[in-house]
């Protein structure tokens, strides 16, 4: 290892960057477009989804079982029904997610003491949706019903408790942006310079290997750092994520997760000699994985065993759980020691694998 | 330790050396000895070997076999040692385009760790020798293709290698630059730099001490130029031919080549061959006159008939004259961008079925030319009319008159040669039965098996050159342009494709060609020289030799350079 060689090397590598504003506008813009199209559009929450009502009893009591449904903000009322044929067809059409049917003589039971019976009608064509709707139903329901329950069950959420979606997606997209953009610079950054030639030229100097990948993974890994920060900032001030845990431990958390993302671009870029393969390859080994595996949007646990051991191939899970884990509880790394040991140990194996695959041959 | 190199060892030494890509030996049982200070050309067809020798000398490639010791290290053991010392320029351009000359120049040094006062000193008398002092703020894809050569040479030489790998670096440079890159080498001599480089030039080939030649992996030959020409002494012929000859035949024993010069023909015989067999096997072609051989009849005495050799083009069938003739004609034809004029006030005229050859340095405007004869690019200010038809009106009708071989031939890689002509014969709206007679007649004129399944990647040089040559014919268009047609194909696989040419232009097509290799400038009839835009002149090689006031044997160079001197 040589200082003035590595200087050398950031040197020009730095300026070439700086001498293609392009490519740098877009590499620190898109991990922005992305928070703001994630956070915009990606939301598990439901709010005013459209209800059919079908009342055949007409009594105060349903009327005010319909108010109560319609005061939330999760539902608003859309149609109303005559007949069940009516229901039937505005579930078909779509017009409505959900469909209250309170049958004749539902207060007069309800006074006469005895159990009446109601029908609530969910579209279950997309299952998480309806699942949500389904139990926001049943606890209007239960709340309109002043009798006391046997065991009285008191639910309070934790970590989350407004149960907003984007304070959980935005300390996700940290992970996956990470994922998505610096693996590909890097990786095209190398095989550019496979492509053009100018490779020979350094293979031919006394620059060695490492000192070359170092020259080109400070620069990326800066960019690449400069990224989550914005995305972070954007997080912060802007989605009003809050922030439970200690800045620092997530900022030296992402520091050792831009090397590794940095690092598994250097890799692609021993694998091929050709841009278009590196940038196949980098959205094969590192942006659909971290999208999909990653527990971003869905969940690990529920998934298939030999999936869940799948998944602990991509540092996108590891990343995302401590990420979350900080920002939304507050953990600190006692809690989290084992997710950044591992990720520590991911990026140095990545670097000894990139490192033995770099040689200075051509062939 | 600068160097283990000792008195005794050569800085280059190969001993049974071989790599194979695959089940395709690139090398096989390579011997060779390079000695302090000597400068070795390697030449051979395309695919001989040449760039991977260089590979290996520069250690980027391990030999599959035998062993190589340059500088007195192993290219497998201590690659590290010699890369450290010696300059390799590979082929192509490949400094960062995005730098400046200046920082291409400090990175280069940077990693070799040339430092401080040395680095000014070097920087500077390296650029001054390059010319290119005036530019070292310009970035590197801003210069002409001999400076950018220029500039690689110079960050292989800040270090003060011994050794000095240069593969191919006269390929892309126009004759000018080309000379100015020599004058640098020629420097080096004295500081007993050793060089090893790989050319398609054949004058460079002349310059070197010795020369090695290559063909599918195997050393041939290694001798001196001089030496080598003795081996084809007495073999070589000058043919006049009377204006009522009759036809050549098609084939003619214990001719090794003919090359068709405007006024006569250079006859080749087999080896073994001379005097009075000689006279007797040409005296019915014409006046025959003995003439001294060049490098380039020892290439072609050494290389065994390949492939191409095997497929003997057919005359190609006459073309049909359009409704205003064949020929080009333009007026003060202009093109500027901005304040610049690529092409500036050039009037010409081309008759049809005649070889016309554009001269010029890297810039001069030869492409842009081309360019506005094609429909490509839209004149400023002129006029010009291309088989009739005027290049700023009907595109369509224009683009089904003319022709044109860019300098990168434009073709499919992944497409087999047939898949290709296919694409090329529909893409000019030819189909069916149209389709198959045009693709079986430009296949059969340019020498290839239309129903080739090769991948056009995976061709030869001169054999992509022929099917790009074919696609261009396509469609017969009455005047076809050739945008550097030869570039980095060996001489025997030039002088076939000429022969090509020339079949076309005899069959009435108008031919317009770019080239560097100033010996091609003798198969064409006429020749333009262009300079920063302008024609600064145009006629037969003789009127331009009688113009520059130069003596009847002066070369093609010695002819360009004088305009270029008198224009300038």
């Amino acid at each position: 290892m040589n200082a003035r060689r590595i200087a050398a090397m950031l040197g020009k590598e730095s300026r070439e960057i700086l001498r293609d504003p392009i490519t740098l506008g877009v590499a620190l813009a898109m991990p922005l477009i992305m928070l703001l199209l994630f956070g915009y559009a990606i939301s598990l929450d439901v709010r005013e989804a459209p209800l059919g009502v079908l009342d055949l009893d007409r009594s105060p009591l349903s009327r005010q079982l319909v108010r109560q449904f319609t005061d939330t903000e999760y539902f608003a009322l859309a149609e109303t029904y005559t007949d069940l044929g009516g229901v039937e067809e505005a579930l078909r059409r779509g017009s409505v997610k959900l469909a209250l049917v309170i049958p004749r003589g539902l207060a007069r039971e309800r006074q006469r003491r005895e159990a009446p019976q109601m029908q609530i009608l969910l579209d279950g064509t997309y299952s998480a949706t309806a699942n949500l709707l389904g139990g926001y139903a049943r606890a209007i329901v239960a709340a309109a019903d002043p009798a006391p329950p046997a065991i009285e069950v008191r639910t309070r959420v934790w970590y989350n408790p407004s149960l907003r979606s984007i304070n959980d997606v935005v300390p996700g997209l940290f992970g996956v942006i990470l994922m998505a953009f610096p693996p590909l610079l890097t990786a095209l950054a190398i095989v550019r310079e496979k492509e053009s030639g100018s490779i020979q030229q350094v293979f031919v100097s006394p620059l060695s290997g490492p000192e070359f990948l170092i020259g080109k993974l400070l620069p990326y890994g800066l960019i690449a750092f400069l990224q989550i920060a914005m995305v972070m900032a954007v997080g912060f001030l802007w989605f009003q994520v809050p922030m439970a845990g200690s800045l620092s431990l997530l900022l030296a958390a992402g520091g050792v997760y831009v090397l590794c993302t940095v690092g598994l671009g250097l890799l692609v870029s021993t694998l091929t000699g050709s841009q278009l393969i590196a940038m196949l390859l980098a959205l094969i080994i590192t942006l659909m994985p971290s999208f999909l595996f990653s527990g971003f949007l869905f969940p690990i646990f529920t998934m298939p065993y030999a999936l869940q051991l799948y998944t602990a191939i991509f540092p996108a899970r590891y990343f995302i759980d401590l990420s979350r884990g900080v920002v939304l509880k507050g953990a600190a790394l006692g809690d989290l020691w084992l997710n950044l040991l591992l990720l520590i140990a991911y990026t140095a194996a990545v670097f000894a694998l990139a490192v033995w695959r770099f040689r200075k041959k051509v062939a | 330790m600068d160097s283990a190199l000792s008195q005794a060892e050569p800085p280059v030494v190969a001993s049974a050396l071989a790599r194979r890509f695959g089940k395709v030996a690139a090398l096989a049982g390579i011997d060779l000895s390079v000695a302090t200070g000597e400068r070795l050309g390697l030449v051979g067809p395309d695919g001989a070997g040449k760039s991977t020798l260089l590979q290996s000398l520069a250690a980027l490639l391990d030999p599959s076999a035998g062993r190589c010791r340059v500088l007195g290290f192993d290219t497998v053991r201590e690659a590290a040692q010699i890369q450290a010392r010696i300059g390799y320029m590979a082929q192509g351009f490949t400094l960062y385009e995005r730098l400046s000359v200046d920082e291409n120049l400090a990175f280069s040094a940077g990693v070799r760790g040339v430092t401080g006062d040395t680095y000014r000193e070097r920087r500077a008398a390296l650029l001054a020798m390059a010319g290119l002092m005036p530019f070292t703020e310009r970035r590197e894809r801003e210069l002409s293709g001999g400076m950018r050569k220029k500039l690689a040479l110079c960050t292989n030489l800040i270090h003060r290698p011994p050794l000095l790998l240069l593969d191919e670096p006269g390929l892309g440079v126009d004759p000018l630059s080309r000379r100015e890159l020599w004058q640098m080498l020629d420097d080096l001599r004295a500081q007993d730099v050793t060089v090893v480089l790989a050319t398609s030039y054949m004058d460079e080939a002349e310059r070197c001490d010795r020369v090695a030649f290559l063909d599918r992996g195997r050393l041939l030959a290694l001798d001196t130029p001089a030496a080598l020409r003795a081996r084809a002494a007495g073999t070589t012929f000058a043919v006049t031919r009377a204006a009522d000859a009759p036809p050549l035949p098609a084939a003619l024993p214990g001719v090794r080549s003919i090359k068709h010069l405007p006024d006569r023909l250079r006859v080749q015989l087999d080896s073994g061959r001379n005097g009075a067999e000689a006279q007797r096997l040409l005296a019915p072609l014409g006046t025959v006159q003995a003439v001294e051989a060049d490098l380039e009849d020892v290439f072609t005495l050494l290389a065994p008939p390949g492939e191409d050799a095997a497929t003997a083009a057919r005359p190609a069938h006459p073309i049909a004259a359009g409704p205003g003739g064949g020929g080009i004609s333009t007026q003060e034809l202009t093109r500027r961008y901005g304040a610049f004029s690529a092409v500036d006030a050039v009037s010409l005229d081309i008759p049809p079925g005649e070889i016309f050859g554009l001269l010029g340095a890297n810039g001069a405007g030869k492409t842009t030319l081309i360019k506005l004869l094609c429909g490509l690019e839209r004149p400023s200010a002129g006029s010009a009319r291309v088989a009739g038809i005027a290049v700023d009106g009907a595109r369509g009708a224009l683009h089904r008159a003319v022709g044109y071989m860019s300098q990168r031939f434009s073709l499919y890689p992944d497409l087999s040669v047939a898949e290709n002509l296919r694409f090329f014969a529909s893409a000019q709206g030819l189909a069916g039965r149209r389709a198959r007679a045009a693709i079986a007649a430009a296949a059969a004129e340019s020498g290839l098996d239309a129903g080739d399944p090769r991948m056009a990647g995976a061709l030869s040089g001169a054999l992509r050159q022929r099917l790009a040559l074919a696609c261009a014919v396509l469609h017969r268009p009455r005047v076809l342009f050739l945008d550097e047609p030869t570039s980095g194909v060996d001489p025997l696989s030039r002088h076939r494709f000429w022969a090509l040419i020339r079949n076309l232009a005899a069959a009435g097509m108008t031919v317009v060609v770019t080239t560097h290799y100033l010996e091609e400038a003798a198969f064409c009839q006429r020749l333009g020289l262009m300079q920063r835009g302008r024609l600064i002149a145009s006629g037969t090689l003789a009127a331009l030799r009688t113009q520059a006031e130069l003596a009847a044997d002066a070369g093609v160079e010695a002819i360009f350079l004088a305009h270029l001197g008198r224009a300038a």
